[in-house]
C-alpha cells in the first residue's frame, strides 16, 4: 500500500514532478562536475607548466665553473667535465620514469663563421630536436627540444640529423639564432662555412630560430655535430629534463638529509622535483642534478593558488546546488498541501504523512541524483577536453557523496515545510481557504 | 489601491514569500561572488604569475655582443616609472673577474639586492642578504668549489684592479646563478671600472599577452636605442595558463549561474500555482486580467530587485574572502555585477511566473470549484 500510493503519485502526476527532477539533476550534475573537474584540475594543471621549460638541470658532478652570460657556455672545449650519452635511457627507468615528459642534451662548441666580412666567433649550441633514445627492455622514447623547449619558434625547418652516430650522407644541417642571422644576413637554404678546433666544415641552413634566450647569438644543430666539433663522441655537458611534478609543499622542501627513515621514503616515493631530480642524479654516474627553481618554486605556489580557488568555486557550486535542491524540496512539499490535509483528515497519523512525502522525496532525490552525476561526469569530460584537451577522468567514488548530498538536502529541505503542514488543521484547506 | 491589495498580498502569504526571498537572496549571494571573483580573473592571474619573476629584458641594442653595455640612465628611468603594469625591475652588470684563491674565472653580477631579491623570490639563501657594500651573495655551486662559507672573505680581479668581498650569504637557484657572485651594482662598476654602464635590465611585466606586448612595445619607444624582448618561455607559458585557468573558472561560473537561475525559477513557479487560487477570486469580483497580472508581477519583481540586492551586499563579502584566501588580494567589488545579478534575477522570476500569464484566459468558475488550471 504505502509503497503503491508513492509510485501512483509519481506515475500519475507526471508534470508536477517535471520541474523537480530537472532541477535536481541539474544540481546533482553540477555538482559531479565541479567536484570531478576540482579533483582533476591538480595534475592538469601541473601538465600545463612543462611549457616553461626545463625544471631539472644535470651537469657533471667534476665540472669547472661554466662561465656563461646570457645563457652561452664560453669554455673552451677542453675544459671541464662531461657526461655519457650512452646513460640516458636509464632516466626512463626511475622510479618516476613516468613523470619525465622529455629531456634534451646540450654540448656547446665555440665556432667561427667564415662570413663575407671575415670570420665571426660564435657557438653552436648542440641538441636533440626529436630523438630516440633506447630504453633497455622497452620501446625507445623519442624526445628533445621539442619537449623541453616548446617556446621556440622557427622560421623554415627544424634541423635533420638527430638519428645517431654522425654519420649521415650528405651536407649536415644547422639551424642560425635571429640576431645572428640578422647580423649575418643568413636566409634558409643558405650554406655557412664554420670552423672550429682546426676543422672546417660546411653546413646548409635548415631554419631561423627565436628562443628569446642565448641562442638567438648561436648556431643550433644536431649533438653529434657538436660532438663531433669537440672530438667528443657520445658525451654532452648539460642535460635539461622537464619532469611532471608534485608542487613542492612545506614537506617538500625539507632537506633529505635531515628526515627519518620513514619521512626518507615518503619523500623518495613523491613526485616532488628534488626527489626527482635525485633519482636522476643516481642513475647518470658522475652527475649533479638541480632543481631550477624558478619553475618547480613558482610551479609550486601558483598550483597552490589555483587549487584553493578552485575548491572554494566548488564551494559556491556546492552552495548553489544546495540552495536549488532545498528551494525545489520545499516548493514541492507546499504545493500538496491539499493532499496533505486530505490524507490527514482519513486519519494518517502525522508519522505517516512525513514518512509518505519523505519516500516520495527520496526517491526522486536518488533518481534524480543518478542521473545528474551521469550528466555531470559528462559535463566534466567535455569541459575537460575543451580546457585541456583530454577528458578528464570520471571519479565513481562521487556517486555515493553526490547521492548522499541530494538525499540529505531533499531531506531537510522538505521538513520544515512539512513540519509547518503536520500542524495546519485539514478543515479550512479542504474547503479552500 | 493597488499598492494596499500588494501589501495585503505580501503579508497574507509570509511563509511562501520568505521562503522565495531567501532562495533569491542566497542564490544573489553565490552568483554575485561568483561574477566579481570572475570579472576581475584576468588581473589577478596576471599578478600572481608574477612569482616567476622577469618575463622582459631589456639590453644594449640587437646585434652587439654578449658584453655589450649600456648607459645607466636607461635603469633610472625604469625605476622612477610609476607604470602600475611594471612590478618588479633590477639592474644588471656582468663581468668575468678572476678569483686568485680559486685560480679560476668566475661572473660578477653587479644589481640593486633589493630589487632583485623581489623579483626572484624562488633564490633560497643560506645566510644573509648583503645589506652594505662589500658584501657578496656567492652562487652555491661555485661556493662548493671556492669553498667559501656565509662570513669568510675572498678577493676578485678584474683588470689591475681587486676588491675584497665578505660572503653574506649562498644562493641556490638551479640555474646559471648558482655559479655567479653578486654584489651591488656600485661594487661591480667599479671593479669592471665600467662607471654608470649596465648590462641589462631585467622586468616583470603584468598582464595578459597581448597587454605585455604592449607594454614591450612602449618600453622601447620611451627607452629608445635599447632592445626590449620578452622571455618568451615564460610570456607564451602565462598566457596559455591563464587562458585554461580563466576558461576552467568560467565554465564553472556558468554552471552555478544557471542552477541557481533553475532553482529560483522552480520556486516562483510555485509561488505562481499558489495564487492561482487568489486570481480566480479577483476575477470573479470584477478584476480586469491584465491588472491582477501586473499584482503579481509588482510582487514578484520587489522580491527578485530586493532579493538581488541583499544578495549583491553578502555576496561581495564572499568574493572578497575567496579571492583572499586563493590569491591573497582582497577582491574590489565590481558594480556592474549588481545590475546584472539584479536583471537576472528578475528575469529567472519572470520565466518561474509564465504560468500566470495564462491566467488571462482563466475562467474563474473551474478554479474556485477547485478543479485546478482549465483544460
Amino acid at each position: 500500500m504505502f509503497f503503491r500510493i508513492i509510485l501512483e503519485s509519481v506515475v500519475r502526476n507526471p508534470r508536477r514532478k517535471i520541474l523537480a527532477s530537472a532541477v535536481l539533476i541539474l544540481a546533482s550534475a553540477v555538482a559531479a562536475a565541479a567536484l570531478t573537474v576540482a579533483l582533476d584540475e591538480g595534475t592538469r594543471l601541473a601538465q600545463q607548466f612543462e611549457s616553461f621549460g626545463a625544471n631539472i638541470e644535470v651537469t657533471p658532478q667534476a665540472d669547472t665553473v661554466p662561465l656563461e652570460i646570457g645563457g652561452l657556455d664560453t669554455r673552451p672545449v677542453t675544459q671541464g667535465a662531461y657526461l655519457k650519452q650512452a646513460n640516458l635511457g636509464r632516466l626512463k627507468r626511475i622510479f618516476w620514469r613516468n613523470n619525465i615528459k622529455g629531456f634534451a642534451p646540450y654540448l656547446e662548441v665555440p665556432v667561427t663563421i667564415e662570413g663575407s666580412s671575415g670570420p665571426v666567433a660564435t657557438t653552436l649550441v648542440g641538441s636533440w630536436y626529436k630523438h630516440a633514445v633506447p630504453v633497455a627492455g622497452q620501446p625507445a622514447f623519442v624526445t628533445g627540444l621539442e619537449a623541453t623547449s616548446p617556446w621556440w619558434r622557427v622560421k623554415g625547418n627544424w634541423f635533420a640529423g638527430g638519428a645517431g652516430r654522425g654519420t649521415e650522407r650528405g651536407t649536415e644541417q644547422c639551424m642560425v639564432g635571429r640576431d645572428l642571422a640578422h647580423r649575418l644576413g643568413i636566409r634558409p637554404g643558405q650554406e655557412i662555412t664554420i670552423k672550429a678546433g682546426g676543422e672546417t666544415k660546411s653546413l646548409l641552413v635548415t631554419g631561423v630560430v627565436t628562443t628569446g634566450g642565448s641562442e638567438d647569438r648561436a648556431l643550433v644543430g644536431p649533438l653529434s655535430l657538436a660532438q663531433q666539433l669537440a672530438n667528443r663522441p657520445g658525451e654532452y655537458r648539460r642535460l635539461e629534463v622537464t619532469a611532471v611534478t608534485k608542487p613542492e609543499d612545506a614537506f617538500g622542501r625539507q632537506d633529505p638529509h635531515t628526515m627519518t627513515h620513514a619521512e626518507y621514503d615518503r619523500w623518495y616515493c613523491s613526485a616532488y622535483p628534488s626527489s626527482i631530480a635525485t633519482q636522476i642524479q643516481q642513475v647518470l654516474p658522475g652527475s649533479s642534478a638541480r632543481v631550477v627553481q624558478r619553475v618547480a618554486a613558482s610551479e609550486g605556489q601558483i598550483l597552490g593558488r589555483v587549487s584553493a580557488l578552485f575548491w572554494l568555486i566548488t564551494l559556491g557550486a556546492m552552495a548553489a546546488a544546495t540552495l536549488a535542491i532545498a528551494a525545489m524540496a520545499a516548493a514541492s512539499v507546499i504545493e500538496r498541501r491539499g493532499e496533505v490535509a486530505l490524507m490527514k483528515a482519513l486519519g494518517a497519523t502525522s508519522g505517516l504523512l512525513a514518512s509518505f512525502f519523505l519516500a516520495e522525496q527520496m526517491a526522486v532525490a536518488v533518481l534524480g541524483g543518478a542521473v545528474g552525476f551521469g550528466l555531470g561526469t559528462l559535463l566534466a569530460r567535455g569541459l575537460g577536453r575543451l580546457v585541456f584537451g583530454v577528458a578528464s577522468s570520471p571519479q565513481p567514488l562521487l556517486l555515493p557523496i553526490v547521492l548522499a548530498i541530494a538525499a540529505v538536502v531533499v531531506a531537510a529541505g522538505s521538513l520544515v515545510p512539512l513540519r509547518r503542514m503536520m500542524r495546519l488543521d485539514p478543515a479550512p484547506i479542504l474547503r479552500g481557504e | 489601491m493597488f499598492w494596499r491589495v500588494l501589501e495585503r498580498e505580501l503579508r497574507a502569504s509570509r511563509a511562501r514569500l520568505a521562503l522565495a526571498l531567501l532562495v533569491v537572496l542566497s542564490g544573489s549571494a553565490v552568483v554575485s561572488a561568483m561574477l566579481n571573483l570572475q570579472l576581475d580573473i584576468d588581473g589577478k592571474l596576471a599578478r600572481m604569475f608574477r612569482v616567476f619573476g622577469a618575463n622582459v629584458v631589456v639590453t644594449p641594442a640587437a646585434g652587439a655582443g654578449s658584453l655589450a653595455v649600456m648607459d645607466e640612465a636607461v635603469w633610472n628611468r625604469i625605476a622612477a616609472s610609476r607604470d602600475p603594469q611594471i612590478v618588479g625591475a633590477a639592474p644588471y652588470l656582468y663581468a668575468v673577474a678572476r678569483i686568485p684563491s680559486g685560480s679560476m674565472d668566475a661572473i660578477v653580477a653587479g644589481t640593486d639586492l633589493a630589487r632583485a631579491r623581489s623579483l626572484d623570490s624562488w633564490w633560497k639563501i643560506n645566510g644573509n642578504w648583503p645589506n652594505a657594500a662589500g658584501q657578496a651573495l656567492v652562487g652555491s655551486r661555485l661556493a662548493r668549489k671556492l669553498d667559501l662559507a656565509p662570513k669568510s672573505r675572498f678577493r676578485v680581479q678584474y683588470g689591475g684592479r681587486s676588491e675584497d668581498l665578505v660572503v653574506a650569504g649562498l644562493l641556490t637557484a638551479g640555474g646559471h646563478e648558482d655559479n655567479q657572485i653578486f654584489v651591488n651594482l656600485r661594487d661591480a662598476q667599479q671593479l669592471a671600472g665600467l662607471p654608470r654602464q649596465i648590462s641589462l635590465v631585467q622586468i616583470s611585466v603584468a598582464g595578459s599577452g597581448h597587454e605585455i606586448q604592449t607594454e614591450i612595445s612602449r618600453l622601447a619607444v620611451v627607452l629608445g636605442g635599447v632592445s626590449v624582448r620578452p622571455i618568451p618561455e615564460f610570456t607564451t607559458g602565462e598566457a596559455q595558463l591563464a587562458e585554461k585557468i580563466r576558461s576552467l573558472v568560467g565554465a564553472t561560473v556558468g554552471l552555478i549561474l544557471a542552477l541557481t537561475v533553475l532553482g529560483v525559477l522552480a520556486s516562483m513557479a510555485a509561488l505562481a500555482t499558489e495564487r492561482r487560487h487568489d486570481v480566480g477570486v479577483m476575477k470573479a469580483i470584477g478584476g480586469p486580467a491584465p491588472r491582477i497580472v501586473r499584482l503579481f508581477l509588482a510582487e514578484v519583481g520587489l522580491l527578485a530587485v530586493g532579493g538581488a540586492l541583499g544578495g549583491c551586499a553578502l555576496g561581495f563579502p564572499i568574493s572578497s574572502w575567496i579571492s583572499q584566501r586563493a590569491f591573497g588580494t582582497s577582491a574590489g567589488a565590481e558594480w556592474q555585477v549588481v545590475p546584472l545579478v539584479a536583471a537576472l534575477m528578475f528575469g529567472a522570476a519572470l520565466a518561474g511566473a509564465l504560468p500566470l500569464r495564462l491566467l488571462g484566459r482563466v475562467r474563474p468558475a473551474i478554479i474556485l470549484r477547485g478543479e485546478g488550471w482549465s483544460r
